[in-house]
């Protein structure tokens, strides 16, 4: 809240500064997030049951069997335990979410840091071809691309990684285009500082604090895009998928009306987690915005 | 002037690229004669199959450089020839498959939208008016969720809930019913991708409507003696509209994607689904169409959305 | 209405205001932008406030009208409209004052204006909604207006928007919006300073007119002693939100009593002084409103400051007429005053620049 509340009166009380804090929201987020991390590297070690063994119960009628002590997420209709399916499916999920934006940033980042370092030719090829990846709506770009290739976890993070480099590129160079003509820089030109040191040491670091808020909403978009193209049997093949458990889950009226938790817990884990990343990457963004709009 | 065919002239170059892209991934990276004849094309030292995979390469051009193809294709399809289905008897042609559906999807896009509108600009009002109460926060963490869930998660969530449960929405869109009910049956896919985006356009409004609340004339207004919301609606609303308007226009592309999940879950037989079956069939020409078509729609929207904003905006009118 | 009733009505002050303090929470504390103020309007008259940045002299009248926000303010005294309460009632009780009996004039036309709505339209709302005209009558009047406050071609410039007018000719446009429905009671919240001077001056002409033809009461507030020694019946000038010193505007220069008004007057640069003299200004910065100093407002950069004044507040008193207050220990003309005076003038301090009526 402003301290000066009646904007039109001038005051001569020093703006203060409301501290920010990351705030507890933050880090319950960071938790759930690791937690997630922690289960997307771990689930194979873990004591659950198999994701793909039927544990046909005849006692117990016939399945899907709703959630109990024995099956904590209940079982689909081929008596598959939803629970160690929904862990596994944090894996594939997570991992291609992780690689994506890892692979998008990296190029991308790259490819914006340069633009609007050298800008020239560079920045306008680089540009043009940024606004023609933005110019399919992502999912229909994904599709059309997944169609096409062998569909693994390398292959499926790459397209998605190929999706998020126009974004993370823009943003990029937006952010050094800021710093790119600044007095600091100026001066370590003077110098005689060569353009590699001078992005790595100068530009680098402040372009890196507005796009470590994109890395955790990027990831949130990735996890969503490959919980799309897993619902649409896009993604990974064979591979089990929050988006392919909703997908099996949800396919027929009859499964959602008579076992809804087969999809109704995997999309509150994928939920969840988007929610976390999201959340943490508004309060990250939010965290270091105020140096931003005092410079 | 000179503005307006710069703009033109890039977004002409913008769609022979994106075409080239698409051209080009689906030549390059797939296999046209595997997805006309199947296994028959690799098939090589049957006679017969060679024959009819001579016969698929003559028919589809597949003999020439890729250029040349593309060239043809390009001419073809700027005169409205998308070519022929693949898979289907008989090959028909592509233009009529999506004609009959495309009028579906642009139902359910424009549907959506005037929901996320009609929903968002009085909740932003709402909301900017009680800025920093109880309400506005409550306000805001939902927001949040509407934006972490993703569409296909909503639309089954909605499916179950309204269709299922509640049994107040029917189950299934059938393209033969009167215009009443098919529209009644776009409901719940039409919430389906609006929902998110009036989340996302209330946020941004609600912003733009503090910043102009915080201005000058909006206390001029105030010892005017007019009503809240009057003020509000009358003085506030429009100067605030201009990122509105243009994420509004800009967003139209992204509930196209949308619509393509939406359209799986609630079975509407329109580009969207269609594209996904195609996809699964490998049958490419509809697939490149419909790329296509979607394509273009985004930058020509963009296209409109920036001349639109020229005249929207008094002070930037020359 | 017997002759009586008529007499005792324009006797009785349109606006007054009882020891009103208006506070603002802030993260620093509690910032005391009007700290006790008193004063009365008559109707027809005119009250200048005047004051650097800070002394609450744009706080002053916003209170008096009733426009603060609710919340972290915090309100005490009162203020009485043709001797109603009125300091606590709710907007929406105000809404029927405002725009009708009360109207405001702003500092920048710019931005006070509507950038995205017809200038003619801004009128009519007014119009429309406190005197129930139809929009053609509406229209009707609005050009009326408009030839009232002298805008060329009204007409066509009812249909202009804001940003196609310059910037005197918005100004009065402000003056015809607040004129709309005829308000009792004017206030003028720097209305000049965004402008160029050679317009300066012709609005404050049209404000003085428009108060004449309608028998309106302004309350003036501006930090240009120039401005209200043409345009005002009194001025109040204040000081770190209280006021230091009130007369009549003649009196006011002729018998300056407070110091702080004194060196105020001393820094308006004059056309007969010798070209190349230094233009006197009062050191030090306006005091901290959240935490002011103790004793008198102004003795940190009083030039005769002394002990007692930075240990107690002075109380309005009185000076030769009971329509002249002010808070000094050591008014202008007193014996410590002049003490120092000689002290200052001898060592150079101390610009001489005559006579001032």
């Amino acid at each position: 809240m402003s301290t000066n509340p009646n904007p039109a009166t001038p005051t001569n009380s020093d703006e203060t500064i409301v501290k920010k804090k990351l705030g507890v929201g933050f880090w319950l987020c960071v938790a759930w997030l690791g937690l997630m991390a922690f289960i997307a590297l771990f689930t194979p070690l873990l004591p659950l049951k198999s994701p793909t063994q039927n544990f046909l119960d005849t006692t117990n009628g016939r399945p899907p069997y709703s959630p109990s002590w024995k099956h904590w997420f209940g079982t689909d209709k081929d008596a598959r335990d939803v629970f160690a399916r929904t862990l596994h499916g944090a894996r594939i999920s997570l991992a291609v979410g992780f690689a994506a934006i890892s692979a998008g940033f990296l190029v991308g980042g790259t490819v914006g840091l340069i633009s609007g370092y050298f800008k020239g030719w560079i920045d306008r090829v680089s540009s043009f071809v940024f606004i023609v990846l933005l110019s399919f709506p992502s999912l229909v770009l994904a599709i059309l691309l997944t169609s096409l290739i062998e569909r693994s976890l390398l292959t499926i993070s790459l397209v998605l990684g190929l999706l998020s480099i126009a974004p993370v590129g823009r943003l990029a160079r937006a952010a050094t285009l800021q710093f790119a003509d600044r007095e600091f820089v100026l001066a370590a030109r003077q110098i005689g500082a060569t353009n590699r040191r001078i992005i790595i040491k100068e530009i680098l670091p402040n372009v890196a604090i507005p796009m470590s808020s994109l890395a955790l909403l990027g990831m949130a978009v990735a996890v969503v895009a490959e919980g799309g193209l897993s619902f649409l049997g896009l993604s990974v093949e064979k591979g089990i998928t929050w988006g392919g458990l909703i997908q099996l889950g949800s396919e027929s009226s009859k499964t959602l009306e008579e076992a809804p938790w087969i999809a109704f817990f995997p999309i509150l884990m994928l939920f969840l987690t988007v929610l976390s990343l999201n959340f943490a990457g508004d309060r990250v963004r939010n965290y270091f915005d105020v140096k931003e709009t005092t410079l | 002037m000179r503005y307006y065919v710069q703009r033109v002239a890039l977004a002409i170059l913008l769609l022979l690229a994106v075409s080239m892209l698409t051209f080009g991934a689906l030549n390059v990276l797939g296999d046209p004669l595997f997805n006309i004849l199947g296994p028959v094309a690799g098939d090589v030292n049957n006679p017969e199959s060679v024959e009819m995979i001579n016969a698929a390469k003559r028919e589809f051009n597949l003999d020439r450089s890729l250029p040349v193809r593309y060239g043809l294709w390009v001419s073809d399809f700027v005169q409205g020839d998308f070519g022929v289905t693949f898979s289907s008897t008989g090959q028909p042609p592509v233009s009529g498959v999506i004609s009959e559906r495309l009028p579906r999807t642009i139902s359910l896009v424009v549907l959506a939208q005037l929901f996320a509108i009609l929903v968002s600009i009085p909740w932003a009002l709402i909301t900017a008016s009680r800025a920093g109460k109880v309400s506005d926060r409550i306000s805001t963490i939902n927001a949040f969720f509407l934006v972490a869930m993703p569409n296909f998660a909503i639309a089954v969530i909605l499916k179950f809930v309204f269709s299922i449960k509640l049994g107040w929405m029917p189950l299934t869109y059938t393209a033969d019913d009167p215009l009443s009910s098919r529209l009644f049956q776009m409901v719940l896919p039409a919430l389906t991708i609006g929902l998110p985006v009036a989340a996302v356009y209330q946020r941004l409004l609600r912003t733009d409507l503090i910043t102009t609340l915080q201005q000058d004339f909006i206390l001029l207004a105030r010892t005017k003696g007019l009503s809240k919301w009057r003020i509000l609606f009358v003085h506030a609303l429009r100067p605030s509209l201009f990122s509105f308007i243009t994420v509004v226009g800009l967003n139209t592309g992204a509930l196209i994607g949308g619509s393509i999940v939406s359209e799986t879950v609630f079975r509407i037989p329109g580009i969207g689904s269609t594209l996904v079956e195609s996809v699964l069939r490998n049958d490419f020409p509809v697939v490149l169409a419909i790329v296509m078509i979607v394509a273009s729609s985004f930058v020509i929207i963009n296209l409109l959305v920036d001349f639109a904003y020229t005249l929207i905006d008094p002070r930037v009118r020359r | 209405m017997n002759p009586l009733d008529i007499v005792r009505s324009e006797a009785e002050p349109l606006v007054e205001t009882v020891e009103i303090k208006t506070h603002f929470k802030t993260p620093r504390g509690i910032a005391r932008a009007v700290d006790g103020v008193s004063i009365q309007i008559r109707r027809g008259q005119s009250l200048g406030v005047v004051g650097e940045s800070g002394s609450g002299k744009t706080v002053l009248s916003r209170s008096i009208m009733g426009l603060l926000p609710r919340n972290g303010v915090i309100r005490e005294g009162s203020v009485r409209y043709q001797g109603q309460e009125i300091g606590n009632r709710t907007p929406k009780e105000m809404r029927s004052v405002w725009g009708r009996e009360m109207a405001m004039i702003f500092q920048d036309p710019m931005t006070s204006l509507n950038p995205v709505m017809k200038v003619g339209k801004q009128i009519t709302e007014s119009l429309r909604l406190h005197l129930g005209m139809s929009a053609s009558e509406a229209m009707t009047i609005a050009e009326k207006l408009f030839r009232d406050v002298r805008i060329p071609e009204p007409t066509r410039r009812l249909n202009q928007y804001p940003h196609e007018l310059s910037g005197g000719m918005r100004q009065r446009v402000m003056i015809a919006i607040a004129m709309a429905c005829g308000p009792n009671m004017l206030f003028a919240d720097e209305p000049t300073t965004a402008l160029d001077v050679t317009v300066q001056a012709q609005i404050l002409e049209l404000i003085s007119e428009q108060k004449r033809d309608r028998n309106m009461s302004l309350l003036l507030v501006t930090h240009n002693l120039g401005v209200v020694a043409g345009y005002t019946d009194e001025i109040a000038v204040m000081y770190g939100g209280k006021v230091v010193e009130k007369a009549p505007t003649k009196t006011l220069f002729a018998d300056t009593k407070m110091p702080y008004t004194e060196a105020l007057l001393r820094s308006i640069p004059r056309l007969d002084q010798p070209s190349h003299s230094r233009l006197a200004t009062i050191p030090g910065r306006p005091p901290d409103i959240v935490h002011p100093p103790k004793g008198c407002r102004f003795a940190p950069r009083c030039a005769y400051v002394r002990d007692l004044c930075l240990n107690e507040e002075p109380e309005l008193q009185q000076a030769s007429t009971p329509d002249h207050t002010f808070r000094c220990f050591y008014p202008v003309g007193s014996p410590e005053y002049l003490e120092r005076k000689v002290e200052l003038t001898r060592k150079g301090e101390l610009v001489s620049t005559g006579d001032l009526s």
